[in-house]
């Protein structure tokens, strides 16, 4: 019946929709004319230097000299490099901490302050502020914070008796870490924030009835209620986190310069070093591909994540 | 007993947590307002400019200002523009291959920037292009992020609004400028503010591309100019101040739309 109905009504939609495909093969066409502008860009700057910098890691290529075809050699080289494995471990391990860290506290700082009606604004303010500024202005505030002697954070550690000795936040690698983790805490916790703010405030009220009918307290609300309902926010702020992550570089080159002795270079600092300090365009596009094929594996764990969690 | 202390621990735990959050940026500000080893609170409360003026006179700081400030305007609105017109035409108008198109930008989204750094590098170079402003503009309109939110958006207008428009004769574009700009305010406004701070705050890829002072962003020139004082705070942090404040002020102005726009955005993205 059902498709006797569909198939009658295409019968007689089809003598009236005939004049009408002029009209649509114009609208084809203003279609195909109002993607082209952005098309040609993606063209230019995604996909042609996505796949130059794939075709140049397999060269040996330093900027002034000769450009030599290797295969994949550059390939071979990374496999032995210390340097680059050292980066790359320094990266995956302030992923593996500053990712939960960020996460959990930001998660934290949005259920607190969803549960705070006045002055709500202003807290919003003022854990979100640091984000808008730029990675050069934090970099530098956070080291003239961290100086032994005249930075704020010592003073005041030192004044509160936690510590009796100065502490050299940027001349130990551990401690270096601490300090480019906290910096970035600050600065990226307000992006969090706000999503799991979002978050937290899209789950219905009716949720909560229930579960104060049902004599939940206040952990097993949290535990049973508003945590899986932000299961989304929660895949989604872990991968962006994660990728973010994984990109570190500012922080890195303007707080600590990378040391001391290289320990906190990343993976991105690979890419800057050998590309545009000694030049090793093949070198550092072989980099460059590894790190993208490391973000693509994310991405795409991501969407299986959020296929199961999701929706 | 601790169940009705709650919200009062909550309270005061989120305003200290605030004011740890603010102490860094009122630390920077009394920093830049007083004299390099002095302190704000030292011998009543002194405040003075000529922090300001010293940088003022050895940094181009409101010259970096206006590169960032074209930089970002100028990618903003080619993003806005190119993102709308493209995000249209695939919730729309659906040409032949059009679907395939779009995974095909969506799987771009995937990309990071960190892997066309050389490319674009050397590509730049070729066409001489490298070190100027127009560099920093162009690779940043290439990102599909912009199309894949304003399509979510158009996608869920309903399609009888333009169902009038059509039968009064009007073509797709029009209908794109007349009818759909006009309603997506609020997603173009937040997709607006999320490129914006994003082409402020970007720093590896001007670092590669300008050498030139007199084309630096805020962003990297203000390192640069840092760099020069070694144990001295006062200067630097008042650079961190003059590159601050008037994004502050912004911030103060719009926060409301600001922190909305990155939720709507963030949440959207991937």
């Amino acid at each position: 019946m059902a498709t006797q109905t569909l198939a009658g009504r295409k019968k007689t939609g089809a003598p009236a929709r005939a004049p009408r495909s002029s009209l649509r093969r114009q609208g084809w066409v203003t279609g195909v004319l109002m993607v082209l502008p952005y098309t040609i860009f993606f063209l230019l700057f995604s996909l042609i230097p996505i796949l130059y910098g794939f075709g140049v890691s397999f060269y040996d290529w330093s900027l002034l000299g000769d450009k030599t075809f290797i295969g994949l050699q550059n390939y071979v080289n990374l496999m032995q490099d210390e340097e680059f494995h050292a980066n790359l471990l320094n990266t995956v391990l302030f992923t593996a901490v500053s990712v939960p860290l960020i996460t959990g506290a930001g998660l934290l700082l949005a259920v607190m302050v969803n549960s705070i009606r006045k002055g709500q604004a202003f807290l919003r303010i003022s854990f979100f502020m640091p984000y808008v500024l730029s990675v050069s202005v934090i970099s530098s505030i956070w080291v003239i914070f961290l100086q032994p002697y005249t930075g704020l954070l010592n003073r005041v550690l030192r004044g509160i008796g936690l510590i009796d000795s100065e502490i050299f936040w940027l001349s130990d690698s551990t401690l270096a870490w601490a300090s480019i983790i906290m910096a970035t805490l600050w600065w990226t916790i307000g992006f969090v924030f706000v999503l799991f703010l979002a978050g937290l405030q899209d789950i219905p009220e009716s949720f909560y009835e229930a579960a104060g009918l049902e004599g939940a307290n206040r952990w097993q609300t949290f535990r049973y209620i508003t945590f899986p309902s932000l299961s989304r926010v929660t895949v989604l702020v872990v991968v962006l986190q994660t990728i973010a992550s994984f990109k570190i570089f500012g922080q890195s080159k303007l707080i600590t310069g990378g040391g001391p002795a290289g320990a906190t270079k990343t993976v991105v600092f690979s890419i800057y070093e050998n590309g545009f300090q000694t030049f090793q365009m093949g070198y550092a596009s072989a980099i460059a591909f590894v790190l993208m094929l490391v973000i693509l594996v994310i991405s795409l764990l991501q969407t299986l994540l959020l296929r199961r969690f999701g929706e | 007993m601790l169940d009705r202390l709650y919200p009062y621990v909550v309270r005061i735990a989120a305003a200290l947590f605030a004011l740890l959050f603010l102490t860094p940026v009122f630390w920077m500000l009394s920093l830049s307002l007083t004299p390099e080893g002095g302190s704000l609170f030292a011998g009543g409360f002194n405040v003075s400019f000529d922090n300001y003026k010293t940088v003022l006179s050895r940094a181009p700081i409101f010259g970096w200002m206006g590169n960032s400030l074209v930089v970002s305007a100028v990618t903003t609105a080619l993003v806005l523009l190119l993102a709308s017109m493209a995000a249209y035409s695939f919730s729309r108008i659906r040409f032949p291959g059009s679907k395939v198109l779009f995974v095909l930008f969506l799987s771009a989204m995937m990309i990071p920037g960190e892997a066309t750094l050389i490319p674009l590098y050397l590509l730049m170079r070729d066409v001489d292009l490298l070190g100027t402003r127009v560099s920093l503009i162009l690779p940043a309109i290439a990102g599909p992020m912009g199309i894949f939110i304003l399509k979510q958006f158009f996608d869920g207008l309903p399609k009888d609004l333009e169902e009038a428009a059509r039968i009064d004769g009007a073509g797709f574009f029009k209908i794109w400028y007349r009818i759909f700009l006009p309603l997506s305010r609020p997603a173009l406004a937040a997709l607006g503010i999320f490129t914006f701070i994003g082409s402020w705050n970007d720093y590896v890829w001007p670092l590669i591309s300008i050498s030139d002072k007199a084309y630096m962003t805020i962003t990297l020139g203000l390192p640069m100019f840092q760099s020069s004082y070694n144990q001295e705070y006062a200067l630097p942090m008042t650079a961190n101040a003059l590159a601050a404040i008037p994004v502050l002020i912004v911030f103060l102005i719009f926060q409301k739309q600001i922190i909305k726009g990155i939720a709507f955005t963030g949440g959207k993205e991937m």
